[in-house]
């Protein structure tokens, strides 16, 4: 055997790979050349008659030959294979795709997230209540005394004489500043209980997000800083905003605070009552008598607070005009955030 | 509260300030106009209009042709009132007019081939009367042009002001225009008093005792005798309707009059009905029954402070006056009380008798105890002018306990440091004074003043800092823009829930929230419920035992509407009661839950699968990947329970050194008939504190396998009584720790492996964290494990 001779087994074998056309065809090939009576195969055997001296060098050219056809080989048989799964005839790619179940968090709670993420990047800690209150908690300790009108702002569920159903987030603060002294920056969301009819405007029960900062020199301009900053950050940079006088017992001076409707620009419509301008919180700064009743020194201690409601901010936010979907739980309402 | 700017521009002179700025700066200044009526703006484009000539249409008998002037040019108008005259001074409506009856436009039209450029206006299209039988005829002295609301007197604006809580010197026009005098910085004129007394002294005709001193601090009255009732002045008509009132006759008007004016509520008394001409202020001490003025008869509980008279009952005070005592067209001699009660009082009878008025509202709030003497000479002035008689010499003026005025400091320093700006004292002592706040001592860095008693919500220096900060507007605070941060001492107690939060939606769970107020007949199911005393409806009577029985009744909606495959979560507080009444803490839990409910179809029926229910199965699984987000998987145990009881017919719970953390199951049917709900449904509740604790020792990084894992496959048939836990629980107790996991694949029963028997298959996998196993000692291993499960469980290994 001489190396022209393997040169022309080269030469045959590539024709026939490169007119191969299936994978049948191909294993014809295979057999034909790599079985153990293959060509290729066959050639190796007669390695044994070939003189000594001339054994390695043939034997080299042997193993050329092997690895290179056997390279083509695969070469054309994954292109082969590759082929076939792409044959274009067999597939509709505009069958509609499988479903992948994805999860939804309730729209209440991704607007609580959002106030939340704002209020920790302002250095706010967040703190939890109990939702069932005792007076003292929800009124007393927030300078609502018994038998006035004040108590006329926040209609309440009663579970006792003693005991109700929280109205606002607010006497969360009193757990906290009975537990830590200043500075405390903290805000409370959660759960809130009001006993008013139910309506597209008004619910049994919503959600509430309280805040205080208390320390030894803190202003109504901090305030209003950090509430504009909280409003650009949650409502867009550069909406105006006022702040209004208001009253809360626990507060004093209190304020609301005001952006422009962003519906209609400050220009009227129904969702401002067409005054240009959407209620978002109330606020003020820490009545001294909630000090007294925590112990505060207020001549030492001066604080803000605030409040504001979630269902409300989520209904301005996402154009919802009925606060009861909320709390239907319809899963295409769930769904659709 | 309705407030007149007209009427208020009676004590303040608002020349050169819009009704826009006026508006405007109310709100700012803490009395929040919501909404208000500019009577001028409803008849923009309304005129006067001299009607020069009046022709029959051509093609109508009933119309007219008018050629009317409104003062700039001539208009064709086709009119259809039959009172329409030349020479005529008519109310016209030019082109694009909104008439305020129909709240449609004016537009040139053609009637019958006739164009009408305009309309000439009845009473009841301007809406001030129902008079629709004709056109208003004007008088014949107005020029053409001025504007109908000019014409007409109609240019008053009526605010609606939500007055909060602590300002009840607000509820009255004095009241708001004293803000707006200390606003724009004009002077508040109070009207003189300017009395015609008779000689005959109020004490021959009159005598008050006050009984209950506490609850009545002062009683002032006045007695005008001889008087006429009849129909009020139109001024005073006017002012009354134009906030809403109805005139009743000229005596009650003006006490109406008074207590919008003044803030002061009164009462007028028919002297005559009153016996013994003797008003006797007392509580009652039993309780009882009167007749108010409304003819209706209430339930007066005990300890009711009353004004009696000899021998009845004829007020209930500061709320109502009785039918007994009431002021009719016969009434020739009264009384007019003008007292200070105890708001708190007030308040509580109020509430008890559910019962509020223009007088209880106000006394409730506070009025001024300082004021009753001028309020009822005012009242007596009025009356006179309007129903004549003769005003008894002197005022009765029972006192017992004098109202003292609080003195308070306020620091200029302290101002500033709350506020964050300074004021100046001036300014400081310029809306002191335009309130009523008397400057006693300027100490130089502090004020003493004197807060008169109309501002009982002025008690501390804070309360004087909001004044100061009020009037001069908010708008002047600066928003700082830098901010201390405390950096340790944070605190996030939401952190976990919303990582159950972010658990459960990357399960494929949609979160509800549900209202814990439920009918007790589902609060009863699941726990002992907590009771509202005073609930809106029987629907809403109880608190929520279970995350459960709360979202059961969103599960049910759903179904209705059609969406019947649900996957549900929710994270929210239980109630559940241990003692009644609860006076303490200890008398209830309250507890954070975390539930999911799954319903219906897993798969919904599509081209790559079939329909598939979700089932127990799901939940198990669904709990364990849940768990395993929590770290909390291996360190959980099960245990099961399938006996029915009223929730569930079969159920686990996962445990944790003997704590149940959670229970859940297939819940019974019977149980859900309650919530009208027909499929099979699955739930899972958790307790949200327990998991919490039990995580917060766990979490670390675990060592991710370097070594290959060597697996291998065994399939036996077992008795169908063989539990599929203990086979496993056996695989790995007898096996070397080189086994590190045991899984079903496969799981079946036929005929041709028998009778009440079945196949299950297992996974096994082998490894090391420190090396590469060698087929050799797993094989051992492996060979091992299928005798022993062979010999204990009596079990054929199949053929691999």
């Amino acid at each position: 055997m001489q190396q022209v001779e393997l040169d022309q087994i080269r030469k045959v074998f590539d024709q026939e790979i490169e007119n191969i056309s299936s994978s049948g065809e191909l294993e014809q090939l295979r057999i034909k050349y790599f079985s153990r009576n293959g060509i290729i195969t066959r050639l190796f055997d007669e390695l044994k008659s070939v003189p000594v001296e001339e054994k390695p060098a043939y034997g080299k050219l042997l193993n050329t030959l092997r690895t290179q056809a056997t390279e083509e080989f695969n070469k054309k048989k994954s292109l082969l294979e590759s082929g076939e799964s792409n044959d274009l005839s067999k597939l509709d790619l505009t069958l509609p795709g499988k479903i992948f179940n994805i999860g939804s968090k309730h729209i209440l709670t991704q607007t609580l997230y959002e106030i939340k993420s704002i209020f920790k990047g302002l250095g706010f800690s967040i703190y939890d209540g109990p939702e069932l209150e005792s007076d003292y908690y929800n009124f007393e300790a927030l300078n609502f005394p018994a038998d006035h009108p004040a108590r006329d702002m926040q209609d309440t569920f009663f579970v006792s004489e003693k005991f109700l159903l929280r109205t606002h987030t607010t006497p969360v603060q009193i757990r906290i500043m009975e537990k830590e002294q200043p500075p405390i920056r903290a805000i409370m969301p959660g759960r809130v209980y009001r006993n008013e009819a139910i309506s597209s405007r008004s619910y049994c029960m919503f959600h509430q997000v309280d805040g205080i900062y208390i320390d030894t020199d803190v202003s109504f301009a901090e305030l209003k800083g950090t509430l504009v900053s909280f409003a650009h950050q949650f409502y867009g940079e550069g909406l105006k905003y006022r702040f209004r006088p208001s009253f809360f017992p626990f507060t004093e001076p209190s304020a609301e605070m005001d952006i422009t409707c962003y519906i209609c620009l400050g220009k009227g419509c129904r969702v401002c009552k067409y005054s240009g301008w959407l209620e978002i919180l109330g606020c003020g700064m820490v009545d001294p008598n909630v000090f007294k009743n925590v112990d505060y020194d207020s001549d030492k201690y001066t604080g803000y607070a605030f409040g504001m409601g979630i269902e409300r901010i989520a209904m301005l936010k996402y154009g919802i005009d009925d606060i009861r979907i909320f709390f239907e739980n319809d899963l295409r309402f769930l769904k659709q955030f | 509260m309705k407030i007149s700017l007209n009427w208020i521009k009676d004590y303040i002179d608002l020349n050169g300030i819009s009704t826009n700025e006026i508006i405007n700066a109310l709100t700012m200044h803490g009395l929040e106009v919501e909404d208000f009526l500019d009577e001028a703006k409803r008849y923009t484009g309304i005129v006067v209009g001299l009607v020069k000539e009046v022709a029959k249409h051509p093609d109508a008998d009933k119309l007219t042709v008018c050629i009317v002037y409104d003062g700039q040019s001539e208009n064709n108008v086709v009119c259809g009132a039959p009172n329409v005259k030349k020479g005529q001074n008519v109310a016209f409506a030019s082109l694009g007019t909104i008439i305020p009856k129909t709240k449609t436009e004016i537009k040139k039209v053609k009637i019958r081939g006739v164009e009408s450029e305009g309309m000439i206006c009845s009473e009841s299209e301007l809406e001030l009367s129902n008079d629709d039988s004709g056109i208003m005829v004007l008088a014949d002295d107005l020029s053409a042009g001025t504007l109908i609301s000019e014409a007409m007197g109609m240019n008053d604006v009526i605010m609606d002001i939500a007055v909060t809580p602590n300002r009840p010197d607000a509820l009255s026009h004095i009241g708001v225009a004293r803000d707006l005098s200390a606003i724009f910085n004009r002077d508040l004129r109070i009207p003189k008093i300017d009395l015609d007394e008779s000689q005959n002294d109020i004490k021959k005709f009159a005598s008050v005792v006050i009984e209950d001193k506490i609850n009545c601090p002062r009683y002032s009255a006045k007695v005008i005798n001889g008087l006429a009732i009849k129909e009020s002045p139109a001024w005073l008509k006017d002012k009354l309707t134009s906030i809403g009132l109805r005139p009743i006759n000229n005596v009650v008007d003006v006490t109406n009059f008074i207590l919008h004016e003044m803030g002061q509520p009164l009462h007028a008394f028919d002297l005559d009905k009153i016996t013994e001409r003797k008003i006797i202020v007392k509580s009652t001490t039993e309780s009882g029954k009167f007749t108010t003025l409304d003819s209706k008869e209430r339930i007066l509980p005990q300890g009711t402070m009353m004004i009696c008279d000899g021998n009845n009952e004829v007020a209930i005070a500061g709320i109502v006056g009785g039918e007994n005592s009431e002021v009719s067209e016969k009434t020739k001699n009264i009384l007019i009380e003008s007292a200070y009660f105890n708001p708190s009082s007030v308040r509580r009878t109020s509430k008890k008798l559910l019962l509020a008025t223009d007088s209880s509202y106000r006394f409730e709030r506070g009025t001024d105890p300082s004021n009753t003497i001028y309020v009822v000479q005012r009242a007596a002035q009025l009356i006179k002018s309007v129903a004549g008689g003769e005003i008894a010499k002197g005022s009765i003026d029972e006192y017992p306990s004098k109202a003292r005025n609080k003195e308070i400091t306020i620091r200029l320093p302290k101002l500033k440091k709350l506020l964050g700006y300074e004021v100046q004292k001036a300014d400081v002592n310029r809306i002191f004074q335009r309130l009523g706040i008397n400057l006693l001592k300027d100490l130089g860095e502090s004020l003493e003043v004197v807060i008169p008693t109309f501002r009982p919500d002025i008690e501390r220096e804070a309360d004087l800092i909001e004044e100061v900060a009020r009037i001069s507007g908010y708008d002047l605070i600066p928003a700082i823009e830098k901010v201390n941060i405390t950096i340790d001492k944070r605190k996030d107690d939401s952190r976990f829930e919303d990582h159950l939060r972010e658990v459960a939606t990357s399960l494929g769970l949609n979160e509800m929230v549900n209202n814990p107020l439920i009918p007790e007949k589902l609060a009863d199911l699941t726990g002992k419920p907590i009771m509202i005393s005073n609930p809106q409806s029987n629907d809403m009577a109880f608190l929520r035992t279970s995350l459960l029985v709360s979202a059961l009744p969103a599960v049910s909606l759903n179904i209705k509407k059609g969406e019947k495959d649900l996957a549900l979560f929710e994270l929210g507080n239980v109630f559940i009661q241990h003692n009644q009444p609860i006076n303490d803490f200890s008398d209830f839990t309250e507890k954070k839950k975390l539930i999911y409910i799954l319903t219906g179809n897993k798969n919904t029926r599509s081209w790559y699968s079939n329909e598939t229910e979700y089932d127990f199965y799901d939940l198990k699984g669904l709990s364990n990947s849940f768990l395993s987000k929590l770290v909390l998987d291996i360190v959980l145990d099960d245990s099961y329970n399938s006996i029915q009881n009223n929730v569930y017919d079969y159920q686990f719970t996962k445990n944790f050194k003997g704590d149940i953390f959670g229970t859940g199951g297939k819940l019974n049917a019977v149980f859900l008939k309650n919530f009208d709900i027909e499929q099979d449904v699955y739930c899972f509740e958790f307790d949200v504190e327990r998991l919490q604790n039990a995580i917060e020792s766990k979490s670390s990084f675990k060592e991710i396998l370097k070594y290959p894992k060597v697996l291998r496959d065994i399939a036996f048939i077992f008795d169908n009584s063989v539990k599929y836990i203990s086979v496993k629980d056996f695989i790995l107790k007898e096996s070397s720790s080189i086994l590190k996991s045991v899984e079903l694949f496969d799981l079946f029963e036929s005929k041709e492996i028998g009778k009440d028997k079945k196949s299950m298959a297992f996974g096994l996998e082998y490894y090391d964290f420190g090396r590469t196993l060698t087929d050799e000692e797993v094989d051992t291993d492996f060979q091992k494990l299928i005798n022993k499960i062979s010999a204990n469980f009596n079990a054929i290994l199949r053929g691999k």
